[in-house]
């Protein structure tokens, strides 16, 4: 069963085009990466699924609701970690996590009960008195995608979670990440290769707005005919326009 | 809880737990009640000046103290603007409406603790310096001045909308100069006249001030306290009506 759909999605910010007739389907508990250069579109495109931008053209779905007509549906089965982490610095770890639950109009026993669990799962327990203004960068992001899941929605969008991050943080996230495969949809944008080889079962090359090739890795490796994501993206994108000054948005 | 709640709680817990908060809305106008108090001991009687007399101080600084609270709600407001906090917000089933009154309702909380707190500090001096407020008049004053604590936290919560980090703030330190010297903080403008006066009363500040301090004295005369109260619940509402509108009609831009 497909989770998202875009049909000839398309953004435009005047005469710039940030994403070009974008046509996908990611199928339910996939983890699917969008994999570019900074400007490729990433990020424009994950605005457009999870309602915070509103399409030039085109059409998006998520579990089947419209992403413009039907937002309200679309945001009750989204989860989002933005770029930047966005949590709220004066609060706990653990009252940002009660925060985002009752916001989603869970009943102070489910609060608790919620981030009880995602505490446990995110071994967040040592920072849980911590405030998030305190926490290093790593600590902040595994916060940011807790919170994101508080809801346990049905799709999971992460732009771009491990950005900045140092090797070793960078890999705890990706193990925090692996563990969510197969529970549910995820959509993660990276410019990292090996993030994208890592963790996803399906990959997008992002060029200029436009989704260049999309497959398994494999499939992408054939196509960039490299042994290796890296030359296969720089062959790819190469093929496809991109001169390396960040795509055209 | 429901969302608006959630997001009240969350704000209150963001100002209360800012360590300048308690500097400026609380440490600074208790220093300038006790400042203003002192330079009322160095006034002639003579003067016939009383707008630092205790009485009168309390109420100006407590419409003073709620200035800052204004200040708090913009840079509140500009700074979730500012960075991703919103955006992730955007992306829940929170309204506009939640956003607003989340901001709106646990500020009110805090300017009337603020007042509470002003106005004990007031009794006190009042007792040692005499003339001794009455209890009663500061308690009607308390719930007087709601309604000016609206007001300056939707200019608060209307210049965090519209402007930067580092213009709304600019943009409250206007209204707190212009708010203390035209609503006749530091001066009586009853007793200035002329161009000032008519100025004093074209800006809701000036009724704020006026409204309270009737309401010490438990003077509720219609032109001392009927209609300056009647006319800050106006302008009140209309800013509440305006800032809601205005950040409504962003957060619909934001997400076009």
């Amino acid at each position: 069963m497909s989770m998202i759909e875009t049909k000839d999605l398309t953004r435009r910010y005047g005469e710039k085009t940030a994403v070009d007739r974008l046509s996908l389907t990611v199928e339910e508990g996939e983890l699917f990466a969008l994999l570019g250069v900074n400007g490729a579109g990433k990020t424009t495109t994950i605005r457009m699924l999870s309602c915070l931008s509103k399409p030039s053209s085109g059409e998006a779905f998520v579990d089947g609701y419209s992403c413009t007509a039907e937002s309200k549906a679309v945001k009750q089965v989204i989860g989002l970690s933005p770029q930047d982490t966005a949590v709220a610095d004066h609060l706990t770890v653990r009252e940002n996590l009660e925060f985002m639950a009752a916001v989603y109009g869970y009943t102070k026993d489910e609060v608790k009960q919620k981030t009880d669990r995602i505490m446990e799962e995110f071994h967040l327990g040592e920072v849980e008195n911590q405030r998030a203004q305190t926490l290093s960068g790593g600590w902040k992001r595994k916060l940011s995608i807790a919170m994101a899941l508080i809801s346990e929605p049905k799709v999971l969008f992460l732009d771009e979670p491990t950005l900045g991050l140092d090797v070793l943080a960078r890999r705890e996230l990706w193990r925090e990440i692996e563990k969510l495969k197969g529970k549910m949809t995820i959509v993660l944008t990276t410019h990292y290769m090996e993030e994208a080889e890592h963790l996803s079962d399906r990959i997008a090359i992002m060029v200029s707005g436009r989704i260049v090739a999309a497959g398994t890795l494999q499939e992408i490796l054939a196509k960039g005919s490299a042994d290796n994501l890296e030359d296969a993206f720089v062959a790819i994108a190469e093929t496809n326009g991109d001169d390396g000054t960040g795509g055209n948005v | 809880m429901n969302r608006m709640t959630a997001f009240a709680d969350r704000n209150r817990k963001e100002i209360l737990r800012d360590p300048l908060s308690y500097i400026f809305c609380l440490a600074f106008p208790l220093a300038m009640l006790l400042v203003m108090t002192l330079v009322n001991t160095s006034i002639p009687k003579e003067s016939g000046m009383t707008v630092f007399r205790i009485d009168n101080l309390a109420v100006g600084i407590a419409v003073f103290g709620q200035t800052f609270v204004m200040l708090f709600t913009g840079l509140t407001v500009s700074k979730d603007r500012s960075g991703s906090f919103l955006v992730r917000m955007y992306a829940t089933p929170m309204e506009s409406a939640d956003f607003t009154m989340g901001y709106l309702l646990p500020m009110l909380a805090i300017a009337f603790a603020q007042n509470v707190l002003i106005y004990l500090a007031s009794l006190v001096i009042s007792l040692i310096t005499g003339p001794v407020i009455n209890p009663l008049g500061l308690l009607v004053s308390l719930v007087t001045l709601i309604p000016s604590a609206v007001m300056f936290i939707c200019i608060g919560l209307l210049f965090g909308t519209l402007f930067s980090e580092k213009a709304a703030p600019g943009l409250c330190s206007i209204i707190i100069s212009l708010s203390s010297f035209l609503g006749g903080v530091w001066f009586d403008a009853d007793h200035t006249g002329g161009v000032m006066l008519t100025i004093c009363r074209i800006l809701p500040f000036y009724y704020c001030t006026r409204a309270g301090r009737s309401a010490v004295r438990l003077d509720f005369e219609t032109d001392t306290f009927m209609i300056p109260l009647l006319i800050v619940v106006l302008c009140a509402a209309a800013l509440a009506v305006v800032a809601s509108l205005v950040f409504r009609s962003k957060m619909k831009a934001d997400l076009s």
